[in-house]
């Protein structure tokens, strides 16, 4: 049921964001920083599930916490003419290598336990 | 118990729907406008162009600057030349000034002599004509007058003193400068009275051989001798 709405949430977004206005290109690295934030929100949120300590509420609060605050540290970064943008990557992209680790490890395991038995 | 489990997992499946749906919404809308940059990267390169602009801008400004100073610089250096112009033009202005007192183009004054000739009612006597002046004449300029006169006629280089016959009569005229002139002649000199005057007294001095002939010549000292300019214009034809 998860991945069945997962998956409709996706294809809608496609569609919709295939339809979608066009958007300044100036904002484009406030979204692309937006999108990084988010997926480095889902990854976590996958871990979590793995780990078993899924909080909604955390997940929720990361997501739209994370993206908001990465877009501001951007507007932030650019009237001080300084690329904050670049350390909010930094972060997200770290985090989702380290998530994304487990999140294999986790399987590779199960794999391997699985063709043992 | 059981309805809030199911409850929550609904409200949790809906959520993550939603932030996939956010997600995946927002990404593809960036995709897109990263696919449009080609047309929006006008925008963009502007940006850069107008860095590049601003940098030309700049590096003009500068280029300007360097040469407004230089033209300030340039500017000052004409006022001084100027200021040195105005000096040479002073220094010209006298050169010209003395170049025209010894062509003869302004009156003149110093110490000098003046020598008349008067005519004679003696018919035995010859009348003087040019021939007389022009040696006389001649003995002053040999003796260092700096401006000479007959009559106020200033002589000058292109001077000219010739006889004038007129037809069936015995007397002579004689012009200086194509101006007729009349007896009695004056002939005023500028120069060291000394040297002058013996150069037409001294020991065959040609005053001395006219008053030999009898005719009525003096020599006057004078400390301040007046000698008027030439008055027609110095011209030249051929003179190139």
């Amino acid at each position: 049921m998860v991945v069945i709405s997962i998956l409709i949430g996706c294809i809608l977004g496609a569609i919709l964001g295939m339809n979608a206005p066009m958007i300044s290109y100036t904002y484009s690295s406030y979204l692309a920083i937006a999108i990084i934030a988010a997926l480095d929100s889902v990854f976590g949120g996958i871990t979590s599930v793995i780990k078993k300590n899924f909080d909604l509420k955390i997940f929720i609060t990361g997501f739209f916490g994370n993206a908001i605050l990465s877009i501001l540290l951007t507007i932030l970064g650019q009237k001080l003419n300084v690329d904050i943008y670049l350390a909010a990557i930094v972060v997200f992209v770290g985090r989702m290598f380290t998530n994304l680790a487990i999140i294999r490890r986790y399987y590779v395991d199960k794999w391997t336990n699985k063709t043992k038995e | 118990m059981k309805n809030d489990v199911k409850n929550g997992k609904i409200t949790m499946t809906i959520t993550i729907a939603l932030a996939c749906f956010i997600l995946v919404f927002v990404m593809f809308m960036q995709f897109k406008i990263v696919n449009e940059t080609d047309i929006t990267a006008i925008e963009t390169m502007r940006e850069t162009e107008l860095r590049t602009e601003l940098a030309n801008w700049k590096e003009k400004y500068d280029e300007t600057e360097a040469k407004y100073q230089e033209t300030i610089a340039t500017i000052e250096e004409y006022k001084q030349t100027k200021q040195s112009n105005e000096a040479t033009k002073e220094l010209m202005e006298t050169e010209l000034e003395k170049v025209n007192m010894s062509l003869g183009k302004t009156d003149v004054e110093g110490e000098g002599i003046e020598v008349i000739l008067r005519e004679t009612e003696n018919d035995e006597v010859s009348q003087i004509n040019a021939d007389d002046l022009i040696v006389i004449v001649n003995a002053l300029k040999l003796a260092g007058a700096e401006a000479i006169s007959i009559n106020d006629e200033r002589i000058i280089n292109m001077s000219d003193i010739v006889n004038i016959n007129i037809q069936n009569s015995y007397k002579i005229f004689i012009k200086v400068n194509g101006q007729r002139i009349l007896a009695p002649y004056f002939i005023k000199a500028i120069g060291n009275q000394t040297y002058l005057e013996s150069a037409l007294l001294g020991n065959g001095g040609y005053v001395d051989q006219l008053q030999k002939q009898n005719q009525d010549v003096s020599i006057e000292k004078l400390n301040k001798v007046k000698i008027k300019k030439y008055n027609d214009e110095i011209k030249t034809k051929y003179i190139e």
